[in-house]
């Protein structure tokens, strides 16, 4: 047992090196990069790849397949936007209010849909994030409907705001890494692989389902809240289903249930659609088939890749 | 009173065309236990192959119809041949993630018909032509347009065609078979295999059969098939997952639901108003409104 709880932890903690990595590279490209636009690609990127490593808690880690990360980061920019546009809070109010006001909202869903499991929790949060983008969508007087939102920007400086996300990004995934290192790491995990199980053993499993919804929707409203504040316009176009299908392939693509892939996934799936944008607008059909293979043939993904091929490498010198 | 009248009437037929969309979805669950994401797609693919077929090629509409059809049931095959194989066939260690992955690949092959769809034949919506050119007309104290009219006849049909296939045929019965029990069913003799291919290829044409008979009153864009789709969530939650009696009744009630809800409730939140129901019928009542025994697809 001892045997296995180590290769477990060797195996996050390279997992994490590889992310930190990865976000490091992020940090050196400004002092290369300086065209605005790419920077602003990579800005969105990071964003997506907060709301991958926030369903990555959940479905990758904790087994609950949710569909509403997008509708919790429009849920997240919209607390803020309307913070500012109703009652003039200022950004420092705003942002937290939308951490805050997102964990609850998750905590009370991840109540709701605690007994659900596979298909009925995918159409329970997927009726949820629907809900939430007619009634946001629909509710002019209060949220000016479709129009969307304007809100006040962090700062005004580009290569300013990239550092902010790389900051906020990196806080995430180390936040993510203690938590998954310790003890309710091993809870979800456990949760994951045995619900029942799991319970028999004295875990806690209510309080750590109901922890990881509020966890992984804060890390989504904290992503939305930035990104409405970066793009100083927030619509209800945030939370559309499509956002989560880009996210869910993402995580697929780059690996479920690991640290570094959704990172290196959203930043891989992003940059490519940028470029696929250009060659003739066929990102999402590139996509797609990448995910439905992935998930058909190569089921972890890019880091399942990874270490089958470092295996392979190692292989000889272990016989 | 009239207003009622007219609005249950409307309703009722809604209902007739989110039953073609729903007995297949719950069919699918009742043999596979899985949601199949791609739904609407099949819907759009029925929808587009009735337009382009009619429209393009010139064919007369009554012949692009079961053209749809066709096109329906032979997408409805390959996805279960290629795609939903792993979830029953030996894969046993697949069995561990077999609802994340059923959820990944119906939802990534829903992006790439969309998708797909959009970038070959293009964005924008197409006027199918009617089946038969009628003006608005009143059948008593309701109104109703021609075509409308049509197809609802013509979804009663199908429905009790599918009905009656099901209940009474030998393929029917190996369905229901396999619905109860697989590795009953096969020790039995039957073909599970089949009979899933089977459930996939019917689904598809009545799904596409929907879309079809729709596309004048609709037209058809890339995107159609989300909204019908999210009804026929609502629907199989409501009539008790896999249950495909309780899908039909489902289907008559949310459309007449849903259009006394438009007019006398909220008529921008009427969407939010069947997932409203799908919430609460899972959390209080996860076994549909027939309940626990209905469920024998």
């Amino acid at each position: 047992m001892k045997g296995a709880a180590n290769l477990w932890a060797n195996r996050l903690r390279t997992d994490f090196r590889v992310a930190l990595a990865v976000v490091g590279l992020l940090a050196c490209v400004p002092i290369f990069v300086s065209s605005p636009y790419w920077l602003g690609v990579l800005i969105v990127s990071m964003y997506f790849a907060m709301l991958s490593l926030g369903w990555n808690l959940l479905a990758g880690f904790t087994g609950q397949f949710s569909l509403a990360p997008a509708a919790f980061a429009m849920l997240g920019a919209y607390t803020t936007a309307l913070l500012e546009y109703h009652l003039k809070a200022s950004l420092a109010i705003g942002i937290p209010a939308a951490v805050l006001g997102t964990a609850l909202t998750g905590y009370l869903l991840g109540r709701v849909v605690l007994r659900l499991t596979g298909p009925y929790l995918a159409l329970t949060t997927l009726s949820f994030a629907e809900i939430a983008r007619v009634v946001v969508g629909n509710s002019y007087n209060f949220t000016r409907g479709d129009q969307g939102l304007n809100v006040s920007a962090l700062m005004h400086s580009r290569v300013g705001y990239y550092y902010v996300f790389v900051a906020v990004l990196l806080v995430t995934l180390a936040a993510l890494y203690a938590l998954m290192r310790g003890r309710a790491g091993r809870f979800w995990l456990a949760i994951r692989d045995d619900a029942t199980g799991a319970e028999s053993r004295g875990i806690n499993v209510v309080r750590y389902k109901t922890f990881a919804f509020a966890l992984s929707c804060a890390i989504c409203g904290l992503a939305g809240s930035l990104y409405g504040t970066f793009s100083q316009l927030v619509s209800p176009e945030l939370g559309l289903l499509l956002q989560t299908g880009l996210v869910i392939c993402m995580v697929v693509i780059g690996g479920m249930g690991t640290l570094s892939g959704p990172i290196v996934g959203a930043l891989l799936v992003y940059l490519l659609s940028e470029w696929l944008r250009e060659v003739g607008n066929i990102q999402l059909i590139v996509f797609s088939i990448a995910v439905i293979l992935v998930a058909r043939f190569f089921r972890t993904g890019l880091w399942g890749l990874a270490q089958s091929v470092a295996a392979r490498s190692r292989a000889p010198a272990v016989k | 009173m009239t207003l009622a009248l007219d609005l249950f009437v409307n309703g009722l037929i809604f209902g007739l065309f989110y039953a073609l969309m729903a007995v297949g979805l719950a069919m699918i669950f009742g043999v596979l236990k899985v949601v199949n994401f791609a739904h609407g797609e099949f819907y759009m693919v029925g929808a587009y192959t009735y337009v382009l077929c009619a429209l393009k090629l010139g064919v007369p509409a009554w012949l692009a119809l079961p053209l749809a059809a066709i096109a329906g049931a032979f997408l409805g095959w390959l996805v279960e041949r290629t795609l939903m194989r792993p979830l029953y066939a030996g894969y046993a260690s697949w069995a561990v993630m077999k609802d994340e992955y059923a959820v990944v690949v119906t939802f990534g092959l829903s992006l790439l018909l969309v998708n797909a769809v959009d970038k070959i034949v293009g964005p924008y919506p197409y006027r199918g032509p009617a089946l038969i050119e009628t003006s608005r007309f009143a059948l008593g104290p309701v109104m109703l347009n021609g075509q409308k009219l049509i197809a609802a006849i013509v979804s009663a049909a199908l429905l009790v065609a599918f009905a009656i296939f099901l209940k009474r045929s030998l393929w029917g019965r190996q369905i229901q078979a396999v619905a109860q029990n697989r590795l009953g069913a096969s020790l039995a003799g039957i073909d599970a295999t089949r009979a899933t291919s089977l459930v996939f290829a019917v689904s598809g044409l009545l799904a596409a059969l929907s879309g079809a008979l729709l596309a004048p009153l609709i037209n058809p864009s890339p995107d159609v098939g989300a909204f019908p789709a999210i009804k026929s969530y609502v629907i199989v939650v409501l009539g008790g997952m896999g249950s495909v009696w309780g899908a039909m009744i489902a289907s008559l009630l949310l459309g007449v639901l849903e259009s006394f809800f438009a007019v006398y409730v909220s008529y921008d939140y009427r969407d939010a108003f069947g997932l409203l129901i799908l919430i609460l019928v899972l959390i209080f009542r996860p076994q549909g409104i027939l309940g626990e025994r209905s469920r024998d697809v």
